[in-house]
């Protein structure tokens, strides 16, 4: 029963987890500007997320080791050094992101400018980060990630798709001067979903939820099912975006705007409700990327971590959330609306994907780690298309970003 | 740690390996190593180097002297192989926390900044 109680949890956590500022913004624009068009993107990144949260997941239980302490302990201080700086980089611009996502949401429910709301998002954020223990952490924005159910109740309420619309799933309307913006906007969907913080984040839960070899069922579990459900929500908005502001030739550049995709179908409550799942799926991902990267920073240098101890228990860890936060708060504060700086992230994230990725294929076939739980050959062929992938990604990301002007 | 004959590891497997102490608290990473020529010929494994500049020393050569100037030796510490009961990703220590010079930064950092923070369990 009380296996059943936790994989329930775990697809819950996923479900709400996977929506964040980035994949708003990259669902919502590619359904405004490109119908169903981006789709495929969007299946693409949920594959590959399902394959590597599941890899890691696996990893962690078996070897008792997060994904940051394995790159450190098996590829050298200095490769670990690459990943490390990657995800300072991106994730600052992220963490900015999402608290902007907060801030705004905080401001359509009160009316008050998301400058204003910018620095209580980042106080919000930090409460939760400093005290709660992990299960807190973990469930409440889960929970209330659910909201992103709405999105689909939206589009069904909607009555769905036109044919016209449908037809744009396999053949996409992009005319001559929009082919950047829709290979950058893929790019950017790719890493907004395929997110690093996310990895380093699942592992560093399974080693605070203590899994062993007996949680595999739990993480297969999570990983499809949890990350599975948790597309809905992505796919959804994209059939919004598609279906409400497509005809409308509104291109949706600033989260804002957004909130017309549920406005339309259920009037001001759909507003209120965009609102809340904006902050409940922004607030979750804050709070995972400003602990990937403290868990990062902490592992990597051997220090003590752990959200169950008390700050003072494990000073350095906490010391970097806090200035973490304060970086994002500074960058908030140059004042780019949060889309764009969630996209801006996106691309960051994207360029630096095979870097942060690539030691998935080394990892994963250590059986001194996973004993005889290394990965099969098809698991290594996907992590090669995945590498692939990114690599491609990572190249035409910046490229793309300045031929579009940023989506 | 028992000793029938003595066990052959890489210095892999000890460069970058977490320390743990006997209480359960992890105080750092092992960032350098010093070995010792016997007088049999064997090169033998002494002590464990802990500490920014020997990391800097081994992954960055060339800003050593910067680190040196920067730091003066106030974050280095060294650990006798005799002290690692345990050997692998995670070194085993035999003696608590509070034995151990390193790992201080987290004390310190928790008395002189976080305490102020309310709600740190100072």
């Amino acid at each position: 029963m009380k296996k059943w109680l936790s994989i329930t949890l775990g697809i819950v956590t996923a479900t709400g987890g996977f929506l964040d500022a980035g994949t708003i913004a990259t669902a919502g624009e590619s359904g405004a500007k490109f119908g169903l068009g981006l789709v495929w993107a969007v299946l693409v990144s949920t594959i590959a997320v399902v394959l590597l949260v599941e890899m890691i997941g696996r990893f962690t239980a078996l070897s008792k080791k997060t994904y940051a302490e394995a790159i450190r302990e098996n590829l050298g201080f200095r490769f670990y050094l690459f990943p490390l700086i990657s995800e300072i980089i991106a994730e600052s611009i992220m963490l900015a992101a999402e608290l902007g996502g907060i801030a705004i949401a905080l401001s359509l429910i009160t009316g008050i400018s998301w400058h204003i709301m910018f620095p209580i998002a980042a106080i919000l954020v930090f409460v939760m980060a400093w005290r709660a223990p992990f299960d807190w952490i973990e469930n409440a924005p889960a929970l209330l990630g659910l909201l992103t159910l709405s999105f689909v109740v939206a589009v069904v309420a909607l009555g769905g798709p036109s044919r016209q619309l449908l037809s744009t799933l396999w053949l996409p309307h992009v005319q001559q001067g929009d082919v950047a913006d829709y290979l950058y906007l893929a790019a950017a969907t790719l890493g907004a979903t395929i997110s690093p913080y996310l990895l380093y984040f699942y592992s560093s839960g399974a080693r605070e939820e203590n899994w062993s070899g007996k949680s595999l069922l739990l993480n297969i579990v999570t990983a499809v099912a949890g990350m599975g459900f948790g597309s809905l929500g992505s796919l959804a908005l994209v059939f919004l975006g598609a279906i409400v502001l497509l005809p409308l030739h509104i291109q949706a550049t600033t989260l804002g705007e957004l909130g017309l995709v549920l406005a339309k179908p259920f009037g001001p409550v759909g507003a209120l409700i965009f609102a809340l799942t904006l902050f409940a799926t922004c607030f979750g991902a804050a709070l995972e990327v400003v602990l990937a990267v403290s868990y990062n920073i902490a592992q990597g240098f051997g220090w003590e971590w752990g959200e169950n101890k008390k700050p003072v228990e494990a000073a350095r860890f906490n010391l970097v959330i806090v200035l973490f936060l304060l970086i994002a708060v500074a960058i908030g504060l140059i004042g780019i609306d949060p889309l764009q700086l969630a996209l801006l992230g996106s691309t960051v994230i994207a360029l630096f994907l095979p870097i942060s990725l690539w030691p998935f294929l080394i990892l994963m076939n250590d059986s001194q780690y996973l004993g005889e739980k290394t990965n099969g050959r098809l698991a290594n062929i996907a992590i090669i298309c995945i590498l692939v992938i990114a690599f491609v990604v990572a190249i035409v990301s910046i490229p793309l970003e300045i031929l579009s002007g940023g989506g | 740690m028992p000793r029938e004959k003595d066990d052959i590891f890489s210095i892999r497997d000890i460069i970058d390996s977490q320390l743990v102490t006997s209480d359960g608290r992890r105080i750092g990473r092992v960032a350098d190593i010093e070995v010792e020529w016997r007088d049999d010929g064997s090169l033998v494994l002494t002590s464990l180097v802990i500490g920014p500049q020997a990391l800097v020393r081994r992954t960055a050569r060339p800003i050593a002297m910067i680190a040196r100037f920067l730091l003066r030796n106030r974050f280095e510490h060294t650990i006798p192989i005799s002290d690692v009961t345990q050997f692998g990703p995670t070194l085993q220590l035999r003696r608590a926390a509070a034995d151990y010079d390193v790992g201080q930064a987290d004390r310190w950092i928790a008395r002189y900044i976080l305490r102020w923070i309310p709600g740190s369990g100072y």
